[in-house]
C-alpha cells in the first residue's frame, strides 16, 4: 500500500447466500480525497462502505484502511475511521449535545479534547440552543445533522459516509458539503456514496460508478464526462450501464 | 474502564428516561401501597359497618331461664338480637332474613333441662350471606367468637355449681403448654409453627419472589435497550466506534443490572407498604417480620454467597436479555421472545419458592440446578435455617463458568454479519409460520 493510500479494495466479493452484492471490486482512495461511490439502489455502495467500516466480513479479496486489514486489524481501523450509516438513528432520550459528549469521550482521552471536539460539533451541526434538547423531539434534517457532526467531529483519518445529506434541505446540504470539504482540507480523506450524481460531481475528486456489485467506470468527474462525451455524470452513468448491459 | 465508563452512562440515561421503562419502575412503588391502603381502607369500612349493627335472629323453642341467659350474655357482648316466632325453618329463616339479621340462632327445647343435667346441648347456627367481602367475614368470625365466649361463661357456670372449689379454668384447659423451637443455637420461646408460617412468608416467598422480579426485570430491559438499538438504528454506529464488542455488552448488562436493581427496590418498597396496609386490617396483625429479631444473624459467608450468586444470575440473565434484543428487529419482537426465557426462570423460581426441590423428581431438580439463577433463590430460602446448602457451593463455580460462556457468546454474537444473518433467519420462520397459519 503506497504511503499516500488511505483506502485500498483489491478484488471485493461479498455473497449473501447466491447473492452477490459485490463481485471483485477494486479501488484506492488517497489522502487529501474525496471519493464518491455512485449507483442505484442495490449496486453495492452501502456493502462497500459497510465493509470498510468493519461491519460485513468480505466474501473473498481484500480491504485495508490506513494499512490495516478490515478484517484481521479491525480494532485497529475502528480507532482511524468514522463512520456515517445511511439510516443512522439517534437515542431518542439523549440531548443532542449529551451524546455528541458520550462520543467524544469514547473517542478521546483526555477531557479537554473531547470537550473542545463537542464544541467542534456543535457548529458543526448547526443546531443552535436545541442541541440541549432531546433528539427525539428533532427533525429527520436535525437527526442527520447530529450524525454527520459526531462523524466528524472526531477527525477522523477517514470518514465513510453513506449518503451524507440524505433528508437534509438544500441550505443545510449545502452546510454539510462544506464542512466535509473543510474536512479534507485539514488531512482527511472522504469515501461516500450518493444517489444524486449531480452533488458527487460538485463534491468528489474521484468517483466510482458501481452497478450490480461491479465498478464500471473510476476516474476524475470530469474526464469520465469526457470520456462518455457527457454534460454531466448522470449522462456518463446512464451512457455506461447501457454499454455494460450490451 | 475508560470507555465502558460513557457507554454505561449512556445507557442509564437512555434507560432511565424511557417511559417504557420508567413506567414500569414507577408502577410497583406507587400502585402497590395503593392497593394495599385502598384493601385496608375497604375492609376496615365494612368490617366496621358490618360489627355496627350485627343483628342475629333467635329462636328460642326452649323459652326457660337459662335460654334467656344465653340471649342477654350475647347481647352484653354486642349482639343485635331480635327474637322470632316461626313454627318452621323456613319460615324462621325467611323472618331474620326480613329483619336484615346476619344469622339466626335456634336454641331447642329442652335446653335448660339438658344443660343443667350436663347433657350435650345443641344450638343451631344459619348464618344468611349476603355480600362475600372480607368485611362480611369479619362479622361472621365475631357471631363466632361471641357463642365461644357465651359457651365458656356456661362452662364456668356449670364448673362451679358442680365443684365450688376448683378453678373453671384448671378444669377447662389442665395442660399449659409453653412452646419452644431451636433453630442452631438459639432457643426461642415461640411454636414452630408461627415460625416456620413466618420464615415461609419472608425467606420462602418474598425473598424469592423479589429474586425472581430482579430476575424479570433485568432481562426485560436489557432486552428492551438492545431491541431499541436496533428498532432506531443505532447498534450499526456503535459497533463502528472504538470499543471492544467486550465494553459494549458490559455497557448493557451494566446499565441494565443498574437500572433492574433500582426496579427491584422500588418493587420492594412498593411490596413492603402493601403488606404494611394489609397487615394493619382486623385480624391480620400477625407481626411478620416479629419472629426474625429473635433468630441468629445469618452468617457472614451466607450473604457473600448470595451475592456472589446473585451477581452471576444478574450477569448471565442480562446476557441472554442482550441475546434477544440483539436477535429482534424491533422493542415488540424482543417481547415476544423475551417469554422463551422468562417460562424456564419462572417454573424453577414456583418449586423453589413452594416446594421443596430436595423431594422433586430428578428431571425437575437438574431442571432447576441448570440454571444460575436458581442459586441466589435457594440461598436466599436456605440462608436463616441450615447451613450453607452444598448445591450452591458447587453451584456457584458451575454459574461462573456458564456465565463466562454465555458471555462470550454474547460478545461474539455482537457483530453486524452475524445478527443480520440470524436476523434475517428469524424473519423468515416468523413470515413462514404465518404464511402456514394463513394458509390454514
Amino acid at each position: 500500500m503506497h504511503d499516500n493510500e488511505v483506502v485500498e479494495v483489491r478484488n471485493l466479493i461479498k455473497r449473501f447466500g447466491d447473492f452477490a452484492a459485490l463481485d471483485n471490486v477494486s479501488f484506492k482512495v488517497c489522502k487529501g480525497e474525496i471519493f464518491g461511490l455512485i449507483g442505484p439502489n442495490g449496486a453495492g455502495k452501502t456493502t462497500t462502505l459497510r465493509i470498510l467500516a468493519t461491519l460485513l466480513l468480505p466474501t473473498m479479496g481484500y480491504a485495508r484502511v490506513l494499512g490495516y486489514d478490515v478484517v484481521r486489524e479491525a480494532d485497529k481501523v475502528r480507532s482511524k475511521i468514522s463512520y456515517l450509516a445511511e439510516d443512522a438513528g439517534t437515542y431518542r432520550n439523549l440531548t443532542g449535545y449529551e451524546y455528541l459528549s458520550i462520543v467524544a469521550r469514547i473517542y478521546f482521552g483526555s477531557l479537554a479534547e473531547a470537550e473542545d471536539a463537542v464544541e467542534e460539533a456543535v457548529k458543526i451541526s448547526g443546531l443552535g440552543e436545541r442541541v440541549t434538547e432531546k433528539m427525539k423531539t428533532y427533525s429527520k434534517g436535525m437527526k442527520r445533522r447530529i450524525q454527520v457532526a459526531r462523524a466528524l467531529m472526531t477527525k477522523p483519518k477517514m470518514a465513510i459516509l453513506d449518503e451524507p445529506t440524505s433528508g437534509l434541505d438544500v441550505f443545510h446540504a449545502q452546510h454539510v458539503r462544506g464542512i466535509i470539504k473543510e474536512h479534507v482540507e485539514k488531512d482527511g480523506a472522504v469515501i461516500l456514496s450518493s444517489h444524486n450524481m449531480l452533488e458527487v460531481e460538485h463534491l468528489c475528486s474521484q468517483v466510482a460508478l458501481i452497478y450490480r456489485g461491479q465498478i464500471m467506470i473510476e476516474g476524475n468527474p470530469q474526464e469520465i464526462k469526457e470520456e462518455y462525451g457527457a454534460t454531466n455524470l448522470e449522462e456518463a452513468f446512464l451512457e455506461a450501464a447501457g454499454k455494460w448491459e450490451t | 474502564m475508560g470507555n465502558l465508563k460513557p457507554l454505561v452512562e449512556k445507557e442509564v440515561k437512555d434507560l432511565l428516561r424511557d417511559p417504557r421503562i420508567y413506567i414500569g419502575l414507577l408502577i410497583p412503588i406507587l400502585m402497590l401501597p395503593l392497593i394495599g391502603f385502598a384493601m385496608s381502607v375497604a375492609v376496615r369500612s365494612a368490617t366496621e359497618a358490618a360489627m355496627k349493627e350485627m343483628k342475629v335472629a333467635v329462636l328460642d323453642q326452649d323459652g326457660t331461664e337459662t335460654s334467656g341467659n344465653l340471649i342477654s350474655i350475647l347481647t352484653r357482648m354486642g349482639l343485635n338480637m331480635p327474637k322470632v316466632s316461626a313454627n318452621s325453618l323456613d319460615r324462621a329463616i325467611g323472618e331474620a332474613r326480613t329483619l336484615e339479621s346476619k344469622a339466626l340462632l335456634i336454641i331447642p327445647e329442652r335446653f335448660e333441662e339438658n344443660l343443667l343435667s350436663f347433657g350435650k346441648v345443641s344450638v343451631k347456627v344459619y348464618s344468611i350471606v349476603d355480600s362475600v367481602g372480607l368485611g362480611s367475614e369479619g362479622a361472621y368470625a365475631a357471631i363466632d367468637g361471641a357463642l365461644e365466649t357465651a359457651s365458656e361463661i356456661l362452662s364456668t357456670m356449670l364448673i362451679s355449681k358442680l365443684a365450688p372449689n376448683v378453678e373453671p379454668d384448671v378444669v377447662r384447659n389442665p395442660l399449659n403448654v409453653t412452646r419452644y423451637t431451636i433453630i442452631k443455637d438459639r432457643t426461642i420461646k415461640v411454636s414452630p409453627r408461627v415460625l416456620l408460617g413466618q420464615l415461609v412468608i419472608g425467606y420462602g416467598i418474598m425473598v424469592p419472589m423479589i429474586l425472581f422480579i430482579l430476575a424479570i426485570t433485568v432481562t426485560q430491559i436489557a432486552a428492551t435497550a438492545t431491541a431499541v438499538e436496533n428498532e432506531e438504528k443505532t447498534l450499526e454506529t456503535l459497533l463502528t466506534f472504538p470499543v471492544t464488542r467486550y465494553d459494549i455488552l458490559m455497557a448493557k448488562l451494566l446499565g441494565s443490572s443498574i437500572v433492574a436493581i433500582l426496579g427491584a427496590v422500588l418493587f420492594t418498597a412498593g411490596f413492603l407498604l402493601y403488606f404494611e396496609g394489609l397487615f394493619s386490617l382486623p385480624g391480620m396483625e400477625i407481626g411478620v417480620g416479629a419472629v426474625f429479631h429473635a433468630l441468629p444473624p445469618p452468617p457472614l459467608e451466607t450473604y457473600t454467597l448470595l451475592a456472589l450468586s446473585l451477581i452471576l444470575s444478574i450477569l448471565f440473565i442480562t446476557s441472554l436479555g442482550v441475546v434477544i434484543g440483539a436477535l429482534s428487529s424491533d422493542v415488540r419482537m424482543s417481547g415476544s421472545l423475551l417469554g422463551v426465557v422468562i417460562i424456564p426462570v419462572l417454573i424453577p423460581s414456583m418449586l423453589i419458592m413452594y416446594g421443596d426441590l430436595k423431594s422433586l423428581p430428578l428431571a425437575f431438580q437438574l431442571f432447576t440446578y441448570v440454571l444460575p439463577t436458581s442459586y441466589p433463590m435457594i440461598m436466599a430460602k436456605e440462608m436463616i435455617i441450615s447451613t450453607i446448602p452444598i448445591e450452591v457451593i458447587y453451584g456457584i463455580p458451575y454459574s461462573a463458568a456458564l456465565t463466562l460462556i454465555v458471555l462470550y457468546a454474547t460478545s461474539k454474537l455482537l457483530a453486524p454479519e452475524k445478527l443480520l444473518t440470524l436476523q434475517y433467519r428469524l424473519r423468515l420462520r416468523r413470515t413462514k409460520s404465518r404464511r402456514a397459519k394463513d394458509l390454514e
